[in-house]
């Protein structure tokens, strides 16, 4: 009965989805996010789109698809869905060039038990000694929409896309007449 | 008749079974209808509790977060959330403005279900029906955050 017992408990710690403590050795700053955990892990930088659906161009789509952290502890699966800059940025930018490396990772856990995600706060690539901060979104934005970039200012405040997207249907999203009655009721 | 330690470690077994079943399933085919949503305002509560960061009052921050490169989620009426790898062939990252144009609206999606690690995926083959966007939550909780209008100039 014992012995029945004692496998039962090992096949439920042996399941990856178990919540384990990642938390040893991290600097990783509190954002106060629900749910949020320290972790600091060593995964390997994958394509999602390639783990999940076998469809696996080059260098995990060079930045035009989301990635993932397969971490070595577990084979896990982690979603990192943000970096360390507080300005509405991914992690892409600060993982596409390390497609199929094995990094470590310093960051946090967020969201339900049940299925964390992650913010990556800093990396530190093979080979390398010092971890650097995950702040890469704004550089290569930069460098992909010079135009915006030389106006200074927030970089969400004047991404083409997201101008185009208000200037066409408001910041509400409902159209420019709905917008214009919201502002004037609301400031 | 077991007994109550064997009862026990079945149970345990039981319990835990949904668990391991989560590390990864096999794909399915699926139609699901609800709003495209910025996923890490969603579940970090950075900006508040889930109800604020979604619909008109949300807009323009889920348009930031898309093109920031934020992973987009579909919000189903069961309250599911699918993370989405691809529209309608589109990588997301690749055309970030295809994404920008169905942020907070309602729609049906029709594409491959993968589940990995607790978390649901959506290979989005086609989006069949689109009633834009149908969720007001502007007239609740006004702009969030409250910076996203810039305040008129006097």
């Amino acid at each position: 009965m014992i012995r029945t017992l004692a496998v039962a408990l090992a096949l439920a710690l042996a399941s990856p989805v178990v919540a384990q403590d990642f938390s040893a050795g991290s600097e990783a700053s509190s954002w106060g996010l629900a749910g949020e955990a320290p972790a600091r892990f060593e995964a390997q930088v994958v394509d999602i789109l390639c783990e999940l659906a076998g469809d696996c161009p080059p260098d995990c789509g060079a930045g035009a698809r989301h990635l993932g952290l397969k971490r070595t502890a577990d084979d896990v699966l982690v979603l990192p869905m943000k970096n360390g800059q507080p300005i509405f940025t991914g992690a892409v930018a600060d993982l596409a060039p390390l497609c199929g490396q094995t990094i470590e990772v310093d960051g946090l856990l967020v969201g339900p038990e049940a299925a964390k995600f992650y913010q990556i706060q800093r990396i530190r690539p093979e080979g390398v000694t010092e971890f650097q901060p995950a702040d890469a979104f704004t550089s290569a934005w930069a460098e992909a929409n010079p135009e915006a970039a030389a106006q200074g200012g927030d970089w969400f405040r004047n991404d083409p896309g997201v101008r185009g997207q208000i200037e066409q249907n408001g910041y509400l999203g409902l159209g420019l007449e709905t917008d214009k009655a919201f502002i004037a009721d609301w400031f | 008749m077991q007994s109550t330690p064997i009862r026990l470690a079945i149970l345990c077994a039981m319990a835990m079974a949904p668990q391991a079943a989560w590390s990864a399933t096999e794909p399915e085919r699926i139609q699901v209808t609800g709003e495209m949503i910025d996923t890490w305002c969603y579940f970090s509560g950075v900006m508040g509790g889930p109800d604020a960061v979604v619909g008109s009052a949300h807009h323009t921050c889920a348009l930031w977060c898309a093109a920031g490169g934020i992973p987009v989620g579909l919000l189903a009426d069961d309250g599911t959330v699918y993370m989405i790898l691809k529209l309608e062939g589109a990588d997301p990252l690749a055309e970030a403005d295809t994404l920008l144009t169905v942020a907070s609206d309602r729609l049906t999606a029709d594409g491959m279900h993968h589940v990995r690690d607790g978390v649901n995926y959506l290979i989005v083959r086609d989006v069949v029906a689109n009633e834009g966007i149908v969720n007001l939550t502007h007239e609740t909780f006004g702009p969030v955050p409250g910076f996203a209008i810039p305040e008129p100039a006097q």
